[in-house]
């Protein structure tokens, strides 16, 4: 039987280890004086938390374990034996290994078995990406409950040892915009009443033609010897075409749902720092919308991030509120978002 | 680092914009290729080469690379 409401039972997140502040960080890449104030006053993110442990340089925890933490408090709120998991998604730019895929290792770790599961190699549209995924699958009526999972750790491409007046401007920025962490959302055909229901997710790539905002390379036995650079970011693109695209994405859900801006209680808007998201958040200009962002105390965290947001929106949704949330890929460009009533 | 001219072969080496004498003066934003995260390594290393602590909020004021150098060498 086809489902016409999927409501979103219970969401959940995990951070690795302390936060780490902009300090400790300067400390830490040996960057000098003005790196602290420099952060706060052209990134404004106060926070991180990763998965290496900076004094020591050990990885502490694996993408597979913060999904594990994440998936367990979301079935436990939810109240779902791993059971009763039909259906399993994730999105992540940075998985523990190729093969086994990471939402495998996860699900298998959580008691779940016999379904289907899906990861999506995904930038930062991830969470959006899975969330529509087994948003439409459940809608089929062929699944009933799927656990949905986003995150990244990018302890492959911290090293301790690197002189911090070599780094590029895009190997600068990295260092000071991402933070570590997962987390993980039931969603149920079989909404209780009184649910925050998924109304609608867009996914939309829109790369044709345009170059590249950001590269990840991976490496093997047979190229890891050629030096190449494993990231490389365009931040001058990032920061000219984000606001645009987010744009685009909130009117493109709004009309489709035949809401006005005014309508909004919410807005989850995009998590590239605390200066681009208010900068976004400024060229959206929806007139009453509440914006829920965490980047300030996560760092942006990716595929994860509209997690953190929904964990700090969702007890606060009262019956009828709306919420939009938005996010842009920018290394080969996705606009993408989802809203949510409750009903 | 003991004149203009050194700093702008300073600020061609170790930060990778090619800039000449005469863009010292410019606006940031007219300086090819500038954004905020040249200003932070170029403080860094300014701070390096002078010993000197150079004032964040000072920095936040300058309008061009000279006066940055002004900042770092003061006459």
């Amino acid at each position: 039987m086809a489902a016409s409401d999927i409501g979103v039972a219970a969401v959940a997140t995990a951070l690795p280890g302390p936060p780490i502040d902009n300090a400790t960080l300067g400390r830490t890449l040996r960057a000098g004086g003005t790196f602290e104030s420099w952060v706060d006053t052209f990134i404004g993110t106060s926070t991180r938390h990763l998965a290496m442990d900076l004094e020591t340089g050990e990885v502490r925890f694996s993408l597979a374990d913060l999904a594990e933490t994440a998936g367990r408090k979301a079935l436990s709120a939810a109240g779902v034996a791993p059971g009763e998991v039909d259906l399993v998604v994730m999105g992540t730019s940075m998985p523990d290994s190729l093969l086994p895929t990471t939402v495998n290792v996860v699900a298998d770790r959580l008691g779940i078995d016999g379904v289907a599961t899906y990861q999506l190699q995904s930038g930062c549209t991830g969470a959006m990406q899975a969330l529509d995924v087994a948003h439409q699958m459940l809608l089929t009526g062929r699944h009933r409950t799927a656990l949905v999972l986003g995150g990244d750790v990018c302890a492959k491409h911290v090293d301790l040892g690197v002189e911090f007046e070599t780094l590029s401007p895009g190997e600068l920025v990295n260092t000071v915009l991402f933070g570590d962490g997962a987390g993980a959302l039931v969603l149920t055909a079989d909404p209780a009443a009184g649910s925050v229901l998924l109304r609608r997710v867009l996914v939309r790539f829109v790369g044709r033609g345009r170059a590249p905002g950001q590269i990840v390379e991976w490496f093997g036995m047979g190229d890891r010897h050629e030096q190449r650079p494993a990231l490389h970011e365009d931040f001058k693109a990032i920061e000219e075409h984000v606001p645009t695209l987010a744009a685009q994405a909130l009117t493109e859900l709004i009309e489709a749902q035949g809401w006005q801006p005014a309508d909004l209680d919410y807005l989850l808007p995009p998590q590239l720092s605390v200066r681009m998201t208010d900068r976004i958040v400024k060229h959206l200009a929806l007139p009453r919308a509440e914006e829920v962002s965490c980047v300030g105390e996560t760092g942006n965290t990716a595929n994860a991030l509209p997690f953190f947001q929904l964990e700090r929106m969702l007890s606060r949704m009262s019956s009828g509120q709306r919420a939009v949330a938005v996010a842009v890929e920018s290394s080969k460009w996705i606009k993408s978002g989802f809203v949510l009533e409750a009903a | 680092m003991n004149s203009a001219e050194d700093f702008v072969v300073l600020i061609r080496d170790e930060i990778g914009l090619p800039v000449t004498r005469a863009d010292l003066e410019l606006g940031f934003d007219q300086v090819p290729g500038w954004d905020s995260l040249h200003m932070l390594r170029l403080v860094t290393v300014l701070e390096r080469e002078t010993g000197r602590t150079i004032s964040f909020p000072d920095v936040l004021q300058a309008q061009s690379l000279g006066s940055l150098y002004r900042l770092a060498v003061p006459a």
